[in-house]
């Protein structure tokens, strides 16, 4: 039996001469099939109509820039020469490519019913890694810049009634949603924590939804809020939905747990190699040798090399890229894989080398 | 493998992000009958612990295959999500195998037989240049097929309320929605590739039918198979009265959707888009025992 990953084109077949008549019957009408199809009549068999779709990445220009908090600006994008959109639902994001090469992923807080623009908000992150800063101080009205999407990895589903979460700029995702549990009558609560009102971006276009509850917790007015107290008084049957720090999403998962409790948030991307050394690898059946970065994983640094290469997870879980090891210290990161297969198999997703590293690719 | 004339339309709705969940399930206190009371409904779900892992993995192969040929960004981003959730679908079932041996069942010719089955007729074949790309086309045209059936047994397990009332085992239970739920998130995507790389609409007919007699044979066979070793059989209670029941129940889908779902699926202009809402499956899987765990891991 295969246990982890994918079965390839190169993965041993089973001995067909012990299955059962049926299936040896059963194969070789298809052997038959196989042979028809592939063969010199295939053009008469099959017409091929590609479909192909475009859209996802796309320029916009920035229309404007707006303060909207301190340290907060929202940015309006539309397409450079007017025109439609992508539809999007609330939770949606965007990868946002900036002029210096930097992308970010922002989610939109517009209204889902303009289809002819975008809106996100940008906090000033003064210890992030300059993307924020970029978009800050540097991106002016008129610039065009790439996105990717919109894409949704936090989608708001049908609930009887809602109760929303937000922490700071996780505002951001959660403000459509609130509009939308608004607009559809559904009972809705809205917890908002911030540093300062100053701080918190919104707040009048919140008060105006007459609704649902606003219940809007500043630091400096209301302390350091206790989400513990705030979560014991989720109803049951709400839809809970947070965004923000991720103590702040911890508690929540953990006070509010399932199957009783029904709680959305944002799924992200693989997280960045932590604790890495630079080594090179040698694909073996391709006679190549690549240079692995410090903070760049195997995969990473081969996937231009194999193009068909499985991989899903990034994290070391799924499996699905392990690769033969036929040389090499291996430094096993993954959860996958047994202690047999650790022998002479790794995860590249998440896996490095102490040294040189040789791979069956 | 891409015709210069492929068609090129703007996509009008947003991307559903779609990612494997670091998922695990612990065996040790589900019964045989997970279903209490019901030996012919749970041998019947048993059937997707055997068939589902090799062929998840001969599918995310697959896929694998293609993705060399996937020149759309969003498509490539929504194979790799898949190619991940497959697994994880994979190696759940599969942790099931040990346990259902341990209460007796002699899984092995089945799952010697399947993988001879499917490993053989839906390998690579080592083949080169032309007939390759055809065959890897028929293939994927014959997943998409196998997808749309996931997809709606995925969407009947989310509304299975029967499964509530009769008391099936939780730990199974989740394992089956969840399961179900993410293959009602990633609908679309077998489909969008073949549409991508090949899109011939006969060959999406031919190996559709193929798909669904040849799941609805496999499904049979190894119910007949497993009822014969399930420890309450008797010959005065023949399985196809017990499925019979257990359909009227509610607690499995009519077997015969295999063809039925056909004529839906082969409609001109079909879209998995259009099998409905994907929020029953956001629902549950946010009130998913293992989903939620995977997210604090």
């Amino acid at each position: 039996m295969v246990s982890a990953g994918v079965v390839r084109g190169d993965t041993p077949l089973p001995d067909d001469r012990v299955a059962h008549p049926a299936v040896r019957a059963g194969l070789a009408v298809a052997e038959v099939y196989k042979r028809v199809v592939t063969g010199p009549l295939e053009p008469m068999l099959a017409r091929s109509r590609p479909v192909r779709r475009t859209g996802f990445e796309r320029e916009v220009v920035v229309a404007e820039i707006t303060p909207v908090a301190d340290d907060v600006v929202s940015l309006t994008l539309r397409c450079p020469g007017g025109g439609e959109l992508t539809a999007w639902q609330p939770g949606s994001h965007l990868d946002v490519v900036l002029p210096s090469g930097r992308q970010r992923q922002y989610s939109l807080c517009g209204d889902p019913s303009d289809r002819r623009s975008y809106r996100i908000a940008v906090r000033r992150l003064a210890d992030g890694g300059g993307g924020s800063r970029e978009i800050h101080d540097d991106l002016e009205v008129g610039d065009v810049i790439t996105i990717r999407g919109p894409r949704n990895a936090f989608r708001l589903a049908e609930a009887s009634a809602y109760f929303f979460v937000a922490g700071g700029i996780g505002i951001t995702p959660i403000l459509p949603m609130v509009q939308a549990a608004e607009a559809s009558g559904r009972p809705w609560t809205l917890v908002y924590t911030g540093r300062s009102r100053a701080s918190m971006p919104f707040l009048d276009g919140l008060a105006t939804l007459r609704g649902g509850a606003l219940d809007v917790r500043p630091d400096d007015e209301c302390g350091i809020p206790d989400l513990d107290e705030i979560l014991a008084d989720v109803p049951r049957g709400h839809a809970v939905y947070v965004c923000g720090p991720p103590a702040m999403l911890d508690t929540a998962r953990t006070r509010l747990a399932a199957p009783d409790f029904e709680v959305h948030s944002e799924r992200f991307s693989a997280p960045p190699v932590i604790g890495g050394e630079a080594f090179d690898v040698e694909l073996r059946r391709s006679g190549v040798t690549i240079p692995v970065a410090a903070d760049q994983s195997v995969l990473a640094a081969v996937r231009d090399q194999v193009p068909d290469l499985a991989y899903s997870c990034q994290q070391g879980f799924c499996g699905t890229c392990v690769v033969k090891v036929v040389d090499g210290d291996v430094e096993h990161r993954d959860r996958a894989l047994l202690d047999s297969e650790r022998e002479d198999s790794m995860l590249i997703c998440v896996s490095r080398c102490s040294g040189p590293l040789v791979l069956d690719l | 493998m891409a015709k210069k004339t492929a068609a090129k339309t703007p996509y009008t709705q947003e991307a559903h992000v779609i990612g494997p969940r670091d998922v695990e399930f612990d065996w040790s206190d589900v019964p045989l009958h997970y279903i209490p009371g019901e030996p012919f409904a749970t041998q019947f779900w048993n059937i997707m612990h055997l068939a589902i892992p090799l062929g998840e993995k001969m599918m995310a192969g697959c896929l694998a295959e293609a993705l060399p040929y996937i020149e759309d960004p969003r498509l490539r981003e929504e194979a790799v999500g898949f190619i991940g959730q497959e697994s994880m679908h994979a190696a759940s079932h599969e942790s099931y195998h040990e346990h259902l041996a341990a209460e007796g069942i002699d899984i092995e010719p089945v799952v010697r037989n399947l993988e001879t089955l499917l490993q053989v007729f839906l390998g690579d074949h080592q083949l080169k240049g032309r007939a390759k790309e055809v065959w890897l086309k028929e293939r994927l045209a014959f997943f998409a097929a196998a997808e749309h059936f996931t997809a709606v047994v995925g969407q009947w397990m989310l509304e299975a309320e029967a499964w509530d009332e009769v008391g099936m085992h939780p730990m199974m239970k989740d394992l089956l929605r969840w399961h179900g739920a993410e293959e009602v998130e990633h609908r679309n995507v077998l489909f969008d590739v073949y549409q991508h790389v090949d899109g011939s609409y006969s060959r999406r007919v031919r190996m559709s039918v193929v798909a669904s007699l040849g799941l609805f044979a496999s499904w049979m066979i190894t119910a007949d198979y497993l009822m014969r070793q399930d420890p309450t059989s008797r010959w005065w209670k023949p399985w196809p009265v017990q499925m019979l029941n257990s359909v009227r129940k509610r607690l499995l889908p009519g077997p015969w959707f295999f063809v039925g779902e056909l004529p839906s699926y082969l409609r001109p202009g079909f879209h998995p888009s259009q099998m409905g809402s994907l929020d029953a499956a956001i629902a549950y899987l946010a009130t998913s025992p293992a989903a939620r765990a995977a997210e604090q891991r």
